[in-house]
């Protein structure tokens, strides 16, 4: 027990070193050197996600206004601030936190399987030989661009989810479309509070899932250990996060 | 030009490298041979600082690597050419952007030139016009021989071949040890290591054994043909026997 | 215009791939449990190994994600200045909608991913193909155990992590919220979320079930070696998310309408 311990705190030292590292090579000029790979990453990213996101913010804006309105239909027959409400907490919560859990599954996987797999093939090693540092040339990249493609799957993801929650709405409660896209509630804390999760979380899930793919060792049963571990701890820190952000925005605005 | 001191190494928790002693001088082709394992794979990555040592130095043009600053270790490895086990291509560019790739990284060559020596490497090693392929599209001797047009493009003198001629065809191998002697700096060290011995026979000036993690015998083939030495001659009995892996 | 129906054709085509394949895949283990083939040990082998690898890592998610709910529905609470309405906001969220997915995404990574790389590991390196050459049902063997204990065990965790998630709830109740632990209990218990709890658990355990088709699926289609089982684990978190969105919306569903 205590060995998982303290593998699990050397790992998350050495990770908070990678960050440091990608920093330094980002304030060293990275930017410019990478524009190509810097682009190519963020259509990668953006092209491979939307679908994705499109499904499954989807599904849950159509289930959790059918649910809520099923409960809320007991109690007060009132659906005017249903949609309000809702856009809201799209907004503030779930549309970003969802959003960058797919995007910990979907991205996170893929960067530890890239990187898993170069280092398994010595190409990590080649790219050293050839005087390319590793970290500069695979982790600067994902970094800025899961940085800002997370900050724009989630505004999609929220549009995706308000739509898919008014049609249900509408669908089976026959809510009209303008008493549900109402932003009424919605103040310019719970924008900046929700851009500023999906901007956190599209920074820690690159350097999370990059340190897993990094420390890769062993053949196939090495890269499948290292996607694994990308994914349960990129989505275990968009949690984190969500927690601290949450309570952070809450006695700031309050 | 590189000099190993006591040198001692693990891979994955088992000790593969013993007080290696090893001095390695301008202007030869050095074959390192041994049984199975993985020391001596550990030792040319010993040799370019991609592994640091447990305990032992390594010294290459008279410093000691372990001394050398980030920075340092990059114009280390510009001295450098490494082929490696599986060839390590990035899978994702063509073979001219991976042979082109360490001439892009040290920035101080302009594209026109650089695509100019790509094309001179690629034909060099006989690989004429394949720019635009993607390494899944080569055979396993063509992949071979891109990473020794990439290994070889930035004129680097201490060159370091693992197992060149692994997995591929007897006409091959022999085409890929005859590069290796053609690409070889009269001014610098070419190192291999390699079970193939008949074809390192007629290339290699200098043998050494590596046994059991130690360096076992050091010496040119007139020294081995009359070694005494019990795992000498096993080794190279059997190995040129046609028993060679 | 014709690129993009045939991406739409190809991208159709290879979703129904997956899908017959694994419907396939389903059918198979279902004939393996009833009536009940499979080799004990290894049953009892994979209960161990899902419940010990998944516990820590659910529980903690679970009791974060209490806390969230509930500084999230104090936002409206604090507004509307109904303290009373927090038990209930909260609880209704998290054992009806938010609880078992997150648990069940959290699981997808930690037992799925896992699932996967092991299969596809073993998958690539022929240990299956020896299996078969031994005459060993590999799905009997292999997957049945699996699914059995996946789909137990994220019951399990379901269960018992919406209670945790409901304590993790009830502390930041009292730190940020200034409501005390009892009462809050006391109002979860007055809003009567009973068919709540129930639905979570019948989310829990249909995640369960399809997360374990999924990462078996995709584990015993691996190929290509290392860089091959990268990509069935990625391949196979995504596919268990969209599972667990369309199963959730299923389930919902057709709860609402009973």
């Amino acid at each position: 027990m205590t060995a998982a311990l303290a593998a699990w705190i050397d790992s998350s030292v050495r990770t908070w070193d990678l960050l440091r590292q990608t920093i330094v090579w980002i304030l060293r000029g990275a930017l410019r050197r990478r524009r190509r790979q810097v682009l190519q990453q963020l259509y990668e990213m953006g092209n491979r996600s939307v679908a994705f996101i499109t499904v499954t913010l989807g599904i849950l804006g159509m289930i959790s206004v059918f649910q809520v309105l099923k409960q809320v239909e007991k109690i007060v027959p009132d659906f005017s601030m249903i949609g309000p409400a809702f856009i809201q907490m799209m907004i503030r919560e779930f549309g970003p936190t969802i959003a960058g859990l797919m995007i910990a599954t979907r991205v996170g996987s893929g960067i530890a399987a890239e990187i898993g797999s170069m280092v398994v093939t010595e190409q990590v090693d080649a790219l050293r030989m050839c005087n390319a540092d590793p970290v500069d040339y695979l982790v600067v990249p994902r970094f800025v661009a899961c940085g800002i493609q997370s900050v724009m799957l989630s505004v999609y993801g929220v549009l995706v989810g308000v739509l898919a929650g008014a049609v249900t709405a509408y669908l089976f409660w026959n809510v009209p479309f303008e008493t549900f896209f109402r932003l009424d509630l919605v103040q310019w804390g719970d924008i900046a509070s929700g851009l500023l999760k999906a901007m956190c979380y599209g920074l820690a899930i690159p350097v999370i899932s990059a340190q897993a793919g990094l420390e890769t060792r062993g053949g196939s049963e090495g890269v499948g250990t290292s996607t694994t571990r990308a994914v349960v701890n990129a989505s275990f820190a968009v949690v984190v996060l969500d927690l601290i952000l949450s309570g952070f925005s809450y006695l700031v605005l309050f | 030009m590189i000099e190993a001191r006591h040198l001692s190494a693990s891979f994955e928790g088992v000790s593969v490298l013993d007080d290696v002693n090893i001095r390695v001088r301008k202007g030869t082709i050095v074959g390192i041979v041994g049984v199975g394992g993985v020391g001596k794979s550990v030792l040319l990555k010993l040799f370019c600082g991609l592994m640091t040592p447990e305990e032992g130095q390594v010294m290459v043009d008279d410093v000691d690597i372990a001394s050398l600053d980030f920075d340092g270790l990059g114009s280390l490895r510009q001295r450098f050419g490494m082929l490696f086990q599986n060839y390590a291509l990035f899978d994702f560019m063509t073979v001219g952007e991976n042979v082109a790739f360490p001439l892009e990284q040290t920035g101080d060559c302009p594209p026109e030139e650089i695509q100019a020596r790509v094309s001179e490497r690629l034909v060099d090693v006989g690989l004429a016009g394949s720019e635009m392929l993607y390494p899944r599209e080569l055979s396993g001797g063509m992949k071979k021989r891109v990473s020794m047009a990439r290994a070889t493009i930035a004129n680097a003198r201490i060159l370091l071949y693992d197992d060149p001629s692994a997995g591929l065809d007897p006409v091959t191998s022999s085409k890929i040890f005859s590069l290796i002697e053609r690409l070889h700096d009269p001014n610098g060290v070419s190192v291999v290591v390699s079970h193939d011995i008949d074809r390192m026979i007629g290339v290699c000036h200098e043998w050494i054994l590596l046994h059991q993690g130690r360096v076992w015998f050091v010496g040119g083939l007139e020294a081995v043909k009359m070694s005494s030495d019990p795992v000498v001659a096993t080794f190279f009995d059997t190995a040129s026997q046609g028993g060679g892996v | 215009m014709t690129g993009v129906m045939a991406r739409v054709g190809r991208i159709t085509i290879n979703t129904l791939v997956v899908v017959g394949g694994m419907t396939t895949l389903l059918g198979r283990i279902l004939r393996s449990l009833f009536p009940l083939r499979c080799d004990a040990r290894e049953t009892w082998r994979a209960f161990y190994k899902v419940g010990v690898k998944s516990f820590p890592i659910v529980i903690l998610t679970a009791l974060f994600t209490g806390a969230i709910m509930v500084i999230q529905s104090g936002h409206y609470v604090h507004k509307t200045g109904a303290t009373s309405l927090l038990g209930w906001a909260a609880g209704f969220a998290v054992f009806a909608e938010i609880g078992p997915i997150l648990i069940g995404l959290m699981f997808s990574g930690r037992v799925g991913a896992n699932n996967t790389a092991e299969l596809g590991t073993m998958v690539v390196t022929e240990q299956v193909d020896a299996l078969r050459s031994l005459a060993i049902n590999p799905t009997a063997y292999l997957v049945a155990p699996r699914f059995l204990a996946m789909t137990v065990m994220l019951f399990l965790l379901t269960a018992m992590g919406d209670l945790f998630a409901l304590f993790g709830g009830a502390v930041t109740a009292k730190f940020m919220l200034d409501v005390p632990v009892w009462i809050f209990l006391q109002q979860v218990m007055d809003a009567q979320l009973l068919d709540e709890y129930l639905l979570g658990l019948v989310k829990g355990t249909v995640f369960g079930m399809s997360i374990a088709v999924v990462s078996c699926y995709y584990g015993l289609t691996a190929q290509g070696g290392a860089t091959g089982v990268g990509r069935a684990v990625n391949a196979s978190v995504v596919a268990a998310a969209i599972g667990i969105f369309v199963t959730d919306f299923v389930v919902a569903l057709m709860w609402g309408i009973l």
